[in-house]
């Protein structure tokens, strides 16, 4: 479950792009980008302690959302990013090893995942 | 041409697909659209789609057919923001047209039709009107506007709105057909 939450507005965010399960020396950023109605990758592995941020490129908003039983009862156990317009971007941390898939709330075709492995793993 | 309208409230689309679709609407001089007539038409199929959600969220009792409604709200709302800052940007005004007035006329006739409606019967009108209304829009801003305009960024604005109504497009089918309207 990630613990973190960090939101960023606005073009700024300069980050490295993920290399999936590389060695790591710490925690490290990875970048998912919205466009096109599409989560780009579509699936991310990261390492406990790792970032995701998500940056939309499209005119419509949209989330990436935690799916699960939290969002099927209303209940705010999940993480999200919340509404992100164009432009926009949202910091996830992960710290819970596990399979984490996601989706756009506002279009549920939009999937996604994040594999967090353990970080010593 | 008015009364053919009101027999037929998807009659403007129906335009609209003449322009995409055909050579002989393409040349014909009354339906040629410059780039402001284009804006302007775009921006009202758009504003159009905002009224339809507005009447759906307030006659549908259906989780699906309301949610769809309120990302028709919330995506044609991003769209028309930018073409509202295009617009501010190259200090231009869209021009209002003949396909914009018939857009105009016929959701007007379509929402008192879907206004009789309750139930099941209104939520598969407004679901299959939404398939319609998207299918023969995006295939008119993908096969006249896109190649007519002459102005970069609204080209790139249009093409952008399209990949957003082309999801709305396919969304819409899906809802018609979770809802059981086939047939």
């Amino acid at each position: 479950m990630p613990t973190r939450r960090d939101m960023m507005r606005g073009l700024g965010a300069s980050l490295a792009l993920a290399a999936a399960a590389r060695a790591h020396d710490g925690p490290h950023e990875h970048e998912v980008r919205i466009a096109r109605f599409a989560f780009l990758p579509a699936r991310i592995v990261i390492r406990a302690g790792d970032s995701v941020t998500w940056t939309n490129g499209d005119a419509a908003p949209h989330t990436a959302t935690a799916r699960g039983e939290g969002r099927e009862t209303g209940q705010e156990t999940g993480w999200d990013t919340g509404a992100l317009a164009k432009g926009e971007a949202a910091r996830i941390t992960f710290d819970t090893p596990g399979e984490h898939a996601y989706l756009c709330t506002y279009h549920p075709h939009m999937t996604g995942t994040v594999t967090v492995l353990p970080r010593d793993g | 041409m008015t009364s053919t309208l009101r027999k037929s409230p998807l009659h403007a689309l129906a335009v609209a697909a003449c322009l995409a679709a055909t050579a002989a609407c393409a040349d014909d001089p009354a339906l040629a659209m410059n780039d402001l007539e284009i804006a302007h038409t775009a921006y009202t199929a758009g504003a159009l789609d905002i009224r339809y959600a507005y009447l759906a969220l307030a006659v549908s009792e259906s989780a699906a057919v309301r949610e769809f409604a309120e990302t028709m709200i919330r995506d044609h709302s991003a769209v028309n923001a930018a073409a509202g800052r295009l617009v501010a940007e190259l200090e231009v005004t869209p021009q209002d047209n003949l396909m914009s007035r018939k857009l105009v006329a016929g959701a007007a006739d379509k929402r008192a039709e879907m206004m009789a409606l309750t139930g099941q019967a209104f939520d598969c009108a407004y679901a299959t009107n939404e398939l319609a209304y998207h299918r023969l829009v995006n295939g008119t801003v993908a096969d006249r506007f896109i190649p007519a305009v002459t102005v970069a960024p609204l080209r790139d604005l249009l093409e952008e709105a399209l990949v957003t109504f082309r999801a709305h497009e396919a969304h819409a089918g899906h809802m018609v057909a979770a809802l059981g309207c086939n047939g």
